[in-house]
């Protein structure tokens, strides 16, 4: 399939402005809304349980959200930490102040890898993993789940997995094995994390950048389609172990001994409320060739302007805070200047302090991730994706992170354009283009923005920043008369940077299942017992070979018929 | 803190079994065949059968290692059920708080949470009672505001602004505060978008490009950001289903809404071909402005707020970080990981946090998950603790108890641990390394036949501390437990030669091959251990996974394997012991209708299953304390 259809769907996007349906139709079902926790939502409508509401369930590395389909947050977030796998009555992390613990001991200092590991419910890396633990720890965790928080009997419903669109296939096999046989579930379906985000944010092309745990990746979906995946391990793992580095230096300040090179000492609960408390991102970067060229660049200078008055004062390096001492975290306090809980997150996520020949394919900072995420997508997927950037994963909670991550990316982008090539004298080259006052760079940009096909593009990049708008403004005759046709339409946003918020890859999920759109991935339970994961078609017929991901979407043009299926697939699995 | 030293585990022997469901027998032979395919290597690890030691340290024996009062029996199958090899249905839902139960009906409504004034502190999860505000003595119902105080940690819903009218039906009155601030918010972003959008006639200025988000948000701040999670998923929710009708209902297409409908109807073909077909030789724009009236517009995403789309203000961050430098904030204004894990996903400060609703809890029956048969069933009400049906394991398996042998025959040799038998028990948390110390295994039975055990246990613990452990008596005999009468009998002159052996220090010697002590349902045996030494050094962890061949690693000098930590409880001595009991029993399909009078057919009935003992903990040379 070309992009001819797609774009013509796009020429309709703008024509279906209105919310209230065209054609006369039998009205909706009313939403079902269930009163979440905090009853926002609670109508009084009674709402009566539904036996056959599916039980989703996001698995990530580290933690597990569970819920029904058509609530807005997951019913329980479920950890894989060491105090979920205990013996069965061992009781021990509800004890307060365990004196065993090292106090009044020599710290002992643990690596900062074997430190995070038993936080994992799994790694990507299968290869010294236990498949059979990991069996062990979901199993628990889905009866603890049911038992607890769904309230309901396992097995009854379907099941929806919302699963990394990458996963090794033991993994999976693991996964759906353990959930077939210790339930009686009809059918699993498998649903995409980041075409789920991408969902819940009510958008239909984006470019998610999940900070997770074990990585940070970044999937251009267009289409509700994942075209593009770029993965780093610059992720929330990596930061937790520089935080508890930084910590560990706090708290052997005093004390004589030598700290080992990568060694940590401080406990690792200590050291995680510490970055979901405290672990914050600074807005730019300092000393920075980079920054000081943007912040001399007008058009952006202007921008900021408004919003950000206090830019020079802030953030200072002087504010301190009293955290509990790393050291003795249950008994006394310390002031920590508040920049050094920043510092672990530029090491760690923006790879600051090594060169850039240092870094390796998988350990790229994210920025540069996620230029080059964007950059390997065709111009016209990039040009839309750029202006939907999703931020998920629980690296996105640390406050500034976003902007920061968006800040630097359209640096980069301001520095090199939409080109992979770099060196010395490719930078002259440009210099002399520069002094020439055609601007290498922008040139390319404006003309994978404004090529005819996209006006709007062009459109919209003229606007935010003058340069775009030397760009030529011309408009074919199709057009201009669109133009006059959808005078009150909003245009498509594209090539611009912009960052749009998502609820997350579990409320899409909740929401597409609770809209009756079927996954592709539909794995039912007699067929899988009988051949495991290799009983899956893997000849992609003709119909959907081009689709990554081949759920039947929003978009009719994509679904498939939901009747049975003589043989199931693994779609974007396989 | 964990169980006190002496206790005992028991490994579920579902654990050993690669598939843990024998229901699914027809299903496990294809699933190994998948297996051996290469497909999974899922159960390499717990297909490790009778011929290895269990091993208690290794990550797995967690999952399958229960106290035995956790276990239940299946009289069917003859085995021990642990909690994985049962299936559970629930037979009430019933608040913890106030112990009302909740209708099947209303459960998931109120989204499992008790729907009356049960609250759980934000703060410190502590039970949050309604009080009022006036301190009035006068005891009417009239106070004026009511307020949720939490006893433990002084927090109020006063802390986030809260009062209620009544002090009753507190979950309606606070959905209702909340659908209100809601509410509001959401009207007014509606309004003030609609407003902002035309006002502004060029098209230029509706992007919300940077500028544009800048002054919007100055003149209406935070506007976009307010609406919350919950009105911002019904929000989407509303979107998606009107285009889902927009685009794809349509007049001749009753069934517009199915899904599954859409391409049984040929109208709707048409009208997908027509896509195609019209777009690709028409030019892209030509036709299809055409056709516009005969075609029904496609999806598109969402576009305003009211849609549920969120741009985030580009200033947001920068608040929070200012809120989280100012002074009234700090450490304990933030909120903690297990604060936040049942709050709405955008809490961040103590501010943010709700008074929670108690989950609420179920009581459920049990049920083998091979044969199906009531393991445990309790009453219906949820203020009775009853149970009509209760196989709870230790009925069926003889109870194990260990205890050290305390009076030392040769008091020099036990220096450490024997000065009378009350302080015994505090010397398990540090034993001597390489000091031998003898403990009483004393195994009591439940049934009623006479039942022959068996133990086997690894001459070494596994793993990186690695002690020696030897049964003086490996085998023995239990007797039946018959009668009540003669067991107080014997006990009480048990006790009596018990506490004589003890107070007058004459006494047998652990002999190799000899029950040490007998009653009527219950034989004591010998266990002699030699708790190893810690390592000074020490493997790195990760090869400790592997098991026992790292003795080698063990001298290479390196700072980490100096000073690396013991993993948690590797000092602790955990002595995996095979069980194995045979009895002759009634066959219980015969039992019934045979007379009091005749023997009745026995039938031979084995169980075996691995029992780890947690001895004690071994004393490390440096934690002089």
């Amino acid at each position: 399939m070309t992009a001819a259809p797609i774009r013509s769907s796009m020429r309709q996007t703008q024509a279906a402005q209105q919310t209230t349906p065209s054609s006369p139709h039998t009205p909706q079902q009313q939403q079902r809304s269930l009163r979440s926790s905090f009853g926002g939502t609670a109508s009084p409508v009674p709402s009566f349980r539904n036996e056959e509401d599916s039980v989703i369930l996001e698995f990530g590395s580290r933690w597990l959200r569970a819920g029904f389909e058509g609530e807005n947050s997951p019913m329980c977030v479920v950890g894989f930490g060491p105090e979920e796998s205990r013996k069965a009555g061992d009781y021990r992390g509800w004890v307060r102040n365990r004196e065993d613990d090292n106090i009044g001991h020599r710290p002992q200092f643990m690596k900062a890898e074997d430190w995070t590991r038993d936080l994992e419910l799994w790694r990507m890396d299968i290869r010294d993993l236990d498949l059979g633990l990991v069996e062990d720890k979901i199993e628990r965790a889905i009866r603890e789940i049911y038992n607890k928080y769904l309230l309901t009997d396992a097995g009854s419903s379907r099941l929806v997995l919302v699963l990394p669109s990458i996963i090794p296939h033991p993994l999976l096999s693991t996964v759906l094995t353990t959930l077939f046989n210790r339930w009686r579930y009809p059918s699993i379906s498998l649903l995409p994390s980041a075409t789920m985000a991408t969902a819940a944010a009510g958008l239909r092309s984006a470019l998610v950048v999940d900070l997770g745990w074990e990585e940070t990746i970044i999937t251009g979906v267009y289409e509700y389609r994942e075209l593009k995946i770029g993965r780093s391990i610059r992720a929330m793992r990596l930061l937790v172990q520089e935080m508890g580095k930084m910590l560990t230096k706090l708290a052997n300040k005093n004390s004589h001994d030598k700290i080992p090179e990568d060694g940590v000492s401080v406990r690792l609960e200590y050291c995680e409320e510490v970055v979901c408390r405290l672990a914050w991102c600074k807005l730019n970067r300092e000393n920075d060739v980079d920054s000081t060229r943007l912040d001399q660049d007008p058009a952006i200078l202007s921008d900021r302007a408004s919003g950000q008055v206090k830019q020079g004062s802030f953030p200072s390096g002087t504010v301190m805070i009293s955290v509990p001492s790393p050291g003795d975290p249950n008994s006394s306090y310390m002031e920590v200047p508040l920049l050094s809980f920043a510092e672990p997150v530029e090491r760690a996520l923006f790879a600051a302090g090594f060169a850039d020949c240092d870094l390796d394919d998988h350990d790229k900072p994210v920025q540069v991730l996620i230029y080059n995420t964007l950059l390997a997508l065709p111009p016209d997927v990039r040009g839309s994706c750029m202006s939907r950037i999703i931020f998920t994963g629980g690296g996105s909670k640390i406050v500034g992170i976003r902007q920061r991550v968006m800040t630097d990316v359209e640096s980069l982008v301001q520095k090199y354009g939409w080109s992979a090539i770099r060196g010395t004298s490719i930078d002259q080259q440009r210099q002399k283009l520069q002094e020439l006052s055609i601007n290498q760079s922008y040139r390319v940009q404006s003309q994978t923005a404004s090529s005819p096909s996209h006006p709007s593009s062009a459109r919209s990049s003229a606007e935010p920043s003058t340069q775009f708008a030397k760009g030529d403004e011309e408009l074919d005759f199709v057009e201009q008369k669109l133009r006059r046709g959808n005078k009150d339409a909003k245009p498509f946003i594209q090539g611009v940077f912009r960052q749009v918020d998502s609820l997350g890859a579990w409320a899409g999920a909740s929401l597409v299942t609770s809209l009756k759109i079927k996954g592709l991935v539909e794995i039912e339970r007699e067929k899988y017992l009988q051949h495991g994961l290799a009983g899956a078609s893997r000849d992609l017929d003709s119909h959907h070979h081009h689709v990554v991901d081949r759920r039947s979407g929003f978009n009719p043009s994509t679904s498939r018929p939901g009747g049975d299926r003589s043989s199931w697939t693994l779609g974007g699995w396989t | 803190m964990a169980r006190p030293f002496p206790y005992t585990y028991i490994s579920c022997p579902c654990a050993e079994t690669p598939t843990p469901d024998p229901s699914a027998k027809r299903t496990s032979r294809d699933l190994s065949s998948k297996k051996n395919a290469g497909q999974s290597a899922a159960s390499e690890s717990g297909e490790e059968g009778d011929e290895q030691a269990f091993d208690p340290r290794s990550p797995r024996a967690n999952f399958s290692l229960y106290p035995p009062e956790q276990l239940l029996f299946c009289e069917d199958c003859h085995q021990i059920k642990c909690p994985r090899c049962i299936t559970e249905e629930i037979v009430c839902w019933y608040c913890p708080n106030c112990l009302f139960e909740t209708p099947s009906s209303m459960v998931r409504s109120e989204g499992n949470r008790c729907a009356r004034n049960c609250f759980t502190c934000p703060v410190c999860t502590a039970p949050l009672a309604v009080t009022t505000l006036e301190n009035t003595t006068e005891s009417h119902a009239h106070q004026g505001p009511w307020i949720l105080a939490c006893g433990y940690c002084m927090w109020t819903t006063l802390d986030i602004g809260l009062k209620f009218d009544k002090p009753t039906n507190i979950r309606i009155q606070l959905s209702k505060i909340y659908e209100n601030a809601n509410g509001r918010k959401a009207s007014k972003t509606v309004s003030g978008l609609k407003s902002s959008l035309s006002t502004l006639s060029s098209m230029s200025e509706q992007l919300p490009g940077p500028d544009e988000e800048g002054d919007d948000g100055s003149r209406n701040p935070k506007e976009q950001s307010q609406l919350d999670h919950n009105a911002r998923f019904a929000a989407l929710k509303t979107f998606y289903r009107n285009q889902i009708a927009e685009t794809s209902a349509s007049p001749t297409d009753p069934l517009g809404s199915d899904f599954g409908a859409i391409f049984s109807s040929p109208s709707a073909l048409n009208r997908i071909m027509s896509i195609y077909t019209s777009s690709t030789l028409g030019g892209p724009y030509g036709a299809a402005a055409k056709k516009q009236k005969s075609k029904l517009p496609v999806m598109r995403e969402a576009l305003t707020a009211s849609e549920g789309l969120k741009i985030p203000p580009p200033d947001a961050e920068r608040f929070i970080i200012e809120r989280v430098t100012s002074p009234d904030c700090g450490w304990d204004g933030l909120a903690s990981m297990d604060q936040r894990a049942f709050q709405s996903p955008d809490a961040r400060f103590v501010d943010d946090l709700r008074p929670l609703p108690v989950l609420l809890r179920t009581k459920r029956s049990k049920r083998c998950k091979s044969c199906k048969h009531i393991l445990v069933k309790p009453e219906f009400k949820p203020q009775s603790t009853r149970f009509r049906i209760r196989l709870i394991a230790l009925s069926y398996i003889p109870l194990s108890t260990l205890r050290p042998l305390v009076p030392s025959p040769y008091p020099g040799q036990l220096p450490s641990s024997t000065t009378s038998p009350s302080i015994s028990a505090p010397s398990l948390d540090a034993l001597e390394p390489s000091k031998p110390i003898q403990f009483l295994l004393t195994l009591k039975n439940h049934l009623f036949d006479p039942v022959n055990v068996t133990l086997a246990t690894p001459s070494l613990t596994p793993g990186r501390v690695t002690s020696k452990i030897t049964i003086l008596c490996p085998q023995f005999e239990l007797g039946a437990n018959s009668d009540v009468w003669d067991e107080a009998l014997q006990n009480a002159t048990a006790t009596a030669d018990r506490s004589s052996r003890s107070g007058s220090g004459f006494e047998k010697v652990a002999e190799a091959g000899k029950v040490w002590d007998k009653g009527r349902n219950w034989t004591t045996v010998v266990l002699e251990v030699v708790p190893g030494t810690l390592p000074g050094s020490s493997p790195r962890p990760t090869l400790q996974l592997g098991g026992k061949k790292v003795h080698d690693a063990r001298e290479t000098s390196d700072k980490w394997e100096n000073t690396s930590p013991l993993r948690e409880d590797e000092d602790v001595i955990e002595i995996p012991i095979f069980v194995r009991l045979e009895w002759d029993s009634e066959n219980q399909m015969i039992e019934q209708p045979m007379g009091k009078g005749q023997k009745p057919e026995t039938i031979k009935r084995e169980l075996a299953y691995w029992m780890v003992l947690g001895a004690g903990r071994i004393k490390s040379e440096d934690a002089s304390l």
